[in-house]
This record gives C-alpha cells, structure tokens and sequence, in this order.
C-alpha cells in the first residue's frame, strides 16, 4: 500500500473530471461512508459532553461526589431495579455511597479521553520526528533508532506500568507534580507515550523510507534542498495520511489502556471518577447490582467502537486503493 | 489482637477494612480462671459430628501471616494454627457462644496456679504431648519457645508480652538485657533461665514475673507460650514448617497456592482434652479473589460443600445470602471483638477541637452504610465493647454528635470556630493544605476515603487522601517516618480485659499506638492512670480505673471511635461446627466436621 501516491498521482486519476484537492476527495468520500459520519457524530457528543461536563452536570442537577443515603437501602445497595434508576438519578446510584452514575460517567470521559487525546498527541510527535529522521538519514542514525525500537517493544510495558506506578508518582510528585491524580494521569501518560512511539514511528520510517527514493525528491535533494527543507516540505506533507489514520486508531486504545490500568487500581485515585475505576468497582457487583456494572461497560465500548469505525473511515477515504467499497 | 489487611497490588481484595474480626469476649469469664478438663461440645448443629473427610478453607491471602507459633498474632491464624498444630499451655475453651472466652488447661493439667499473689505462675505438664515425630514436649521446649519471643530481630510481628511481663532486667531503653537464645551469653541466658524454670522432674514450669499479673493464665493461651523443640528450630525459615505437636502436620505449603494439613499419627487423643480432630485433612486454597470465594461458596458445588472462608462475605454479596432463606442454615452475622477506629497524629492533629470538628462533622452513617449498613456493626462509643463486661460502660460522647450517625454540620463547624481562636495552626492546615489521611488502597477504602472527603467538605476541613498499598499498610502507618494526619485501624483484645487493649492502642509502648501522643500535653496524666490500672489487683476496681480511662478517650479524641464491628460468614452446606470462636472471631477450623 502507498497511499504517498495520492498527491503526485492526482491529475492523471482524478483530474480528469473536476479539478479538486486531495483532501476536498477525501472528505467527499469520508462523507459517503454513513457509518464512519454517525461514528464521528458519537465521537465529537462525547467529547462536548466531556468539555462541558459541569455545565451538564448543573443542567442535569447532579455532582459525581454528592452521597445520597436515600437512593439506598440498608444493605448499602441501591433502593431500587436497575441501580435505583430513578428521575433524579438518571443511569442510577453507584452502590456504597449514592453517588450519581451519569454524573460520574460525563466527569469519568473527561479523564478518559484527556489520557487517550495527549498521550496520541506525544507517541505521535515523537514517533513522526524519529520515524522521518531514521528513514530519511538512514544509515548509523537509522539502525541506532531502529534498534531503540526493537528494545522498547520487548518491554513487557503493561507489566512495568504497573509495577512503577507507586514510585514513579512520587518521583513526579517530588519534581512538583501535584500530589495525587495530577501526578498519576502524569504517570499514565508518560508512560504511554514512553512505549507508544514505537508503532508510529515504525510505520513513519518505513514511509519515509518508500518516499525518499521518489523523483520530486531527488529534485528537491538535486536542487541542492537542505536538511530541513527536506523533511518539512517534501516528506512530512506526503505521509500526513497515514499518520492521521494512526492517530485515529490508536487514541480508543489508550482510552481503553486507561480504563485498564484504573481498573486494575493503578490509575485515578479516589474520589474523582474515570470509566476504569467504575468499571473496577461495578464487577464486584455484578451479582447484587448488575445495572452499575452494564452503564460504563457500554459507554467504553460505545466511544472504542465509534473511534475505530471513524478510523476506519479516515483511512478509506484517505487511501482510496484500500477502499472496502472498491475493492468489494 | 491484630487484624490483617488483604490486598494484592491494589486488585480488588477488598478486606473489609472497616470491618474487622475478632470475637466477642463475653465478660462472663473472669479473672479467676475456670479450672477444669472440660471437652468442648459440638456445635450449633444438630447431629453428632463424624470422623473423616477434608475441609477445605477459601483464602484471599497469600500465605498465613505466621505458621511459627511465636510470631502468629491474628486472631483467625490463632485459630486455625492453636486448633491444629500448636498447642500452648492454656487456651480458649472449644465451644459457641460465651462459653468460648473460658480459660482450660492445654498442655498443662491446670490453668495454672499463681503465687505471690500472681507475682510468680506456675503449670504442671501434662504426660504423653508429643510432637509429630513422636518425641515428648517437654518442659525445656516451652522454655524455649518463649525464649524465642526476645529474639526481637527474627522472631517479628508477634505478641511481646513475655518481654513485658517476664522479670528480666531491662535496660535505659527499655529494651530486654536477654537478646534471644541464638545470641544470648551464658550469662544473659541465665536471666531468662532464671524467669523460666522447669522443675527438677520436667513436670512443671514457672514463671515469675517483673510485677502481679493477676490474668497470666490469659496470656499463656498465645501461641506465643507454645513449645519449640530446640533441635528443630530453624530461626526465621522455622516459619515455613515449624514442627507439630497438634492433631495435624503439615504435608505441603506452597504459599500463594496452599497448604494441606494432614493427620498427625503421633498425636493422642488421651493427651489433649479440647481437640477432637474430626477431619481426616484441611486444604487451605491460598490467593483467591473475595469475589470468586463467595461465588463458590454461594454456588456450594463439588467440594465446595466442604469449604469455609477465613475473610467473611463481602458487603456487597449481604443483600444475597441474607434476603434468600436458601442459606439459613449455613450463615451466620454477629459481633467480632474488634474496634475500629480512626487515629490523628497527636503531633500535627495537636487540637482537640479540630479533633472533635471531624469527629462531629464526619458522615459516620454514609461509611457505615458503605460497609453493609447494619451488617457493618454498631457506631462505637468507645474503645472499650460491651462484651467486655467488666470495663465496659456507655461513655458521654462530645456534645453535639449525632446519635444516629449522620453528620452535625452546625456543631462541628462551632468547634473549628472555637479551634481559629484556640489553635490557629492547627486550623489552618486543616482547612487549608488540608489533613493527610493515609488510607489503605482496597476497593472499600477507595468509597469510605470519597465519603471522608465529601463529608467534611461542607465543615470546611480539606482531606487530603494518600493510598497505600495494602500488604505495606500497617508497617507504613506504623513506621516514625510517615508523615500521616490521620490513620486507621481497628484492634481486638488478647483476652477479656481492657488491658489488652487501652495500653496496646494508647501508651507510647503500646503495640499498635497510631496517635503520636506522647508529647500530647493530656500524656502524663493519662499514662499514670494506665499504669494504676495495670496494675490494679481487684478485677472490679480494675474495670471502674479502665471506664474512666475510656471516657478520657472519648474526651481527648486522640483516635475516633469508629465501630464496634460485625462479621457475616457463609459456609459449605456439609461443613458441621462452623460457629464463631468468640476467643479469635473467626471459625475453630481444627473442629470444623464434615457432615455425612
């Protein structure tokens, strides 16, 4: 697959026609794929919703830390079916405390999709620059990263993760970090990030690697283009598809790995919420309250699915030749 | 006695940290110990209990905290080590209900008698103990088990009493002249000696002791007066396979995985009047999750018929089996002896009236609530349980606490008022920074911290939570480094008295003392009263010195009282005596049967 074609190739395919940019194409054919459209739709209300979580909130007369002692019974439960549904409890009480699901579902995609949206921002940034810097010098340099890559993908990351979460966020704290969740969605992040660069960068090299052998760059390099020039202006503008495709999957992965890792009690800390701490907390109930355990259960899914199916659709529309509709 | 805190990892071992297990002492037994041979009765079940069969124990532990019978200081481990492979001088009888908390001879014939006006204890032997190789327990081994007690560097996390009442010279520091037996010199060992004579004959032992201990019987029921035979010891790797002299020995132990008792052929039935060793072996299934255990037992499938769970049902399964007449035969919710209660750092939480700001602005109910609600067990008025009858008086609680726990917004808030004024420090660090409250990170602590924080929100005082990995809990809360505001804990007595407990939580020699108070201005005062109430000889005076005491607790605020706790088990549906051991709050799992 090489979708670099898309920019160079565009007169003799497309051109024929109407005169458009690839990118209007690309959103002509993203926009013909209905799924990928309702997928983003879901995508952009969580993240309004996540954004405007208070405003929800206060719009909905509910706090994701307020107890209500009513909504349970004497056994510390939910008074009530599905969790104590109820007109003011719109999804029901997180047993134990009464505390308002939906609330702490629109505060816990905050945590969420903050860890998903600036650990893909890093693992990109850091990925690009030394995935276009080992394809493009090649040579020393690029065996020098390509190794760096190999040994960081044999970490067995999840494991480490959570065996340094205790000391690593003290160490952040000590550097300054505010104590407590501040300095373990930090840690969450760096970490990601730390382990994450890999895949982009491995699929930016190899990019580069098909790309620089091309004749407007031989011009470019022939016309006596510096390094800068090279990378900025030749390179990086015909791997731009790719790397969004990237992006677009690999963020439901980090909000998933979050959830994880809060799930696995590595993660937020009390009393703020996040899916993964609900979703750790809900499993003991699932014989006594199985509404708590179904309500962030199917929001997670709900948000992955959306994101890979938009994913799914970004890269479509931005590499024709891997089109499902064509090719079926 | 302690109470251990399950967790792995911060996975979801949710040992019900605010609960706590331990058995409700009656008051009924007293000072003046019963003096008899009695075998235990069976249990609350109807039938007679049957020989044979393996009773399988579901635990979310790694391991049991001690096999090593001087290092073992849970009440649940007391049990199931005491009732199956360790014998001590005395012991609990082996009954339900109060008749539990009576004193019988073990390995003695008597349950000892007292000289000196109980300065000097002494207790004839038994004939025909042996241990698993089929060698006699003498009275050198119980010597020397107790002599292991002093070797402070190996022989950790046990009871020291024998330290504190043993007449052996201490030094500047209050430390014991005699190191330990693997250390000791001639000399130092002659101390000890010298505390702990056998006679002539090897037929009897005693004890004298630095003061009058009028309840040293009681004490003598710990594992940690259990023989050890010198040859065998093996220091700190004697904890993995100490040698029996109980009905059962041990086949494998592979922690994390289990532990398989099985019937040691060398003990005698003629020897030991209290045990009576139905099962024929006891499987201990190490490492489960709490949830998956109270599935199992829920489901009562295969050999889960046979199964009994050392930890008690998690607060989320009560509606369950309690609302399902399906199980009444084979669950159980009562008191344990434990307390549980909430300690400030006296050193930086120097302000009674912010003390009593929390105590009063505190959502007691909500916690409560989160644990199981009732189940969870009553709000204490102390540190002292009504099961203790002898110390135990309702005591004036601080004006303005709500009875029924819920929060009283307006007086608490009048007490920080009064706190600005008084100590204003103190008073800006709590609504300030904030109060570090060092909290164990299980997924019950993680509601109960919420509850802390939204709580005393709306007073004005800022929680500031930190959660520490479980198995490291209380060795960091414990520990003079951690810079905590505020702690937990909950504690059980040894035996029914309040001497086991007021000292141990409050002096600054105490063994789980979490309130850094000695340099509290109230200290002195209090520290002379305990030590008169220690030493007090008459049982009844001792209790009115111990009821004062406690209402000093409840007035000073060093530590919250929290709750007077409850525990609810379920079992297997062919598991025969399964009762609360009202000595240890757990099940008596060496008598546990299985029903034909």
């Amino acid at each position: 697959m090489s979708n670099t074609d898309l920019a160079t190739r565009e007169p003799q395919v497309f051109g024929a026609v109407e005169s458009k940019s690839p990118g209007r194409l690309a959103w002509e054919r993203f926009r013909r794929d209905r799924v990928a459209v309702i997928a983003s739709f879901v995508v952009l209300f969580f993240v309004c919703i996540a954004l405007l979580a208070p405003l929800v909130c206060k719009a909905l007369g509910i706090n994701p830390l307020t107890l209500d002692r009513k909504a349970l019974n004497d056994y510390g439960l939910p008074n009530g079916p599905f969790g104590a549904i109820s007109r003011k409890h719109l999804l029901g009480v997180e047993p134990g405390t009464g505390r308002d699901i939906l609330a702490r579902l629109i505060y816990g995609a905050r945590v969420s999709l903050l860890v998903g949206f600036v650990s893909t921002l890093l693992t990109t940034v850091i990925g690009v620059v030394l995935g276009i810097v080992a394809g493009y010098r090649r040579g020393k340099i690029d065996s020098i990263i390509s190794r760096f890559t190999d040994l960081t993908l044999a970490f067995p990351s999840l494991l480490l993760i959570i065996a340094l979460t205790r000391p690593f966020t003290q160490r952040l704290e000590s550097f300054g970090v505010p104590e407590g969740n501040p300095a373990r969605l930090t840690y969450i992040v760096l970490v990601l990030s730390l382990f994450g660069w890999v895949y982009v960068a491995r699929i930016v090299r190899g990019q580069t690697l098909a790309l620089r052998e091309r004749e407007f760059v031989e011009a470019a390099r022939a016309s006596g283009a510096g390094h800068w020039h090279m990378v900025f202006k030749e390179l990086l503008p015909n791997i731009w598809a790719p790397i969004i495709v990237i992006v677009s999957l690999s963020l439901p992965g980090y909000v998933a790995v979050e959830s994880t890792l809060s799930f696995l009690g590595v993660g937020l800390l009390p009393p703020d919420a996040s899916w993964g701490v609900m979703l750790g907390d809900s499993v003991k109930y699932y014989r006594a309250d199985p509404a708590y355990l179904f309500v962030p259960g199917v929001a997670l899914i709900v948000l992955v699915l959306a994101f890979n199916v938009m994913g799914d659709g970004l890269r479509d529309a931005l590499d024709p030749k891997s089109d499902r509709q064509q090719l079926g | 006695m302690k109470r251990r805190i399950i967790g792995l990892l911060g996975l979801a071992l949710s040992a019900s940290l605010i609960a706590s297990a331990c058995g409700s002492d009656s008051g009924s037994s007293t000072d003046t110990a019963v003096s008899n041979d009695t075998v235990a009765t069976p249990g609350t079940d109807a039938g007679t209990p049957t020989t044979g069969g393996t009773i399988h124990i579901l635990s979310q532990l790694e391991q049991i905290t001690h096999l090593d019978p001087q290092r073992n200081y849970t009440g649940s481990d007391l049990a199931f080590v005491g009732s199956t492979m360790q014998r001590a001088l005395t012991s609990y009888a082996y009954a339900p209900g109060s008749d539990g908390s009576k004193l019988v001879a073990d390995l003695a014939t008597d349950t000892g008698t007292p000289t000196e006006g109980g300065k000097v204890w002494s207790f004839t032997l038994r004939d025909g103990a042996t241990y698993e190789d089929g060698s006699a327990v003498t009275c050198a081994d119980i010597a020397y088990g107790v002599s292991r007690v002093f070797a402070t560097d190996i022989i950790v996390d046990g009871p020291t009493y024998a330290i504190t009442y043993l007449d052996i010279p201490k030094d500047a520091d209050d430390n014991s002249e005699y190191p330990g037996p693997y250390t000791a010199k001639a000399d130092q060992q002659a101390l000890f000696d010298k505390a702990v004579a056998c006679s002539e004959d090897g037929k009897t032992i005693t004890f004298t002791l630095s003061r009058v201990v009028s309840d040293f019987n009681y004490t003598t029921t710990l594992l940690a007066f259990s023989p050890v035979p010198k040859a065998k010891d093996t220091g700190e790797k004697y904890d993995m396979a100490p040698v029996s002299s109980g009905p059962y020995k041990i086949k494998s132990y592979e922690p994390g995985k289990s532990l398989v008792l099985v019937r040691n052929e060398n003990w005698s039935k003629a020897s030991d009047p209290i045990r009576n060793a139905y099962a024929d072996s006891f499987v201990y299934e190490f490492a489960l999750d709490p949830a998956v255990i109270d599935e199992r037992l829920i489901a009562d499938a295969g050999d889960d018929q046979y199964a009994v769970s050392d930890g008690g049902l998690q607060p989320e399964n009560l509606q369950t089996v309690f609302d399902d007449e399906r199980f009444k035969d084979r669950r159980q919710d009562d008191y344990d002896p434990y307390v549980s209660f909430t300690a400030f750092n006296a050193k930086t939480v120097s302000c009674v009236e912010v003390r009593r700001a929390v105590y009063l602005g505190l959502d007691r109910e909500a916690l409560r609530t989160a644990g199981g609600g009732p189940y969870t067990g009553d709000f204490a008025d102390g540190f002292i349980k009504p099961a203790l009858a002898y110390d135990y008086a309702p005591n004036k609680m601080p004006e303005g606490l709500n009875a029924d726990g819920t929060p009283n917004v307006e007086a608490a808030k009048a007490a920080l008022a009064e706190a600005k004024t008084k100590c204003p420090d103190v008073y800006a660090k709590a609504t300030g920074e904030g109060l570090k409250f060092f909290h164990p990170d299980t997924p019950t602590w993680q509601k109960n911290i919420s509850i802390w924080i939204e709580s005393l929100k709306a007073v004005g005082i800022v929680i500031k939570p930190t959660a520490v990995e479980p198995s490291k809990y209380y060795p960091t809360v414990q520990s003079d480094e951690t810079d905590y505001d505020i702690a937990r804990g909950a504690w059980g007595p040894d035996w029914p008295n309040a001497s086991t407990m007021i000292p141990e939580l409050f002096l600054t020699t105490g063994g789980f003392n979490l309130t850094r108070n000695g340099d509290d201005p109230a200290y002195k005062q209090f520290e002379t009263d305990t030590k008169a109430a220690l030493a007090e000889l008459d049982r009844s005076a001792q209790g009115t010195k111990w009821k004062a005491l406690n209402q000093f607790l409840v007035d000073q605020l060093w530590s919250l009282p929290g709750t007077f706790l409850k525990a609810q088990d379920l079992w297997g549906s062919k598991v025969g005596n399964a009762y609360r051991w009202s000595s240890s709050g757990s099940f008596l799992f060496g008598e546990l049967y299985v029903k034909q």
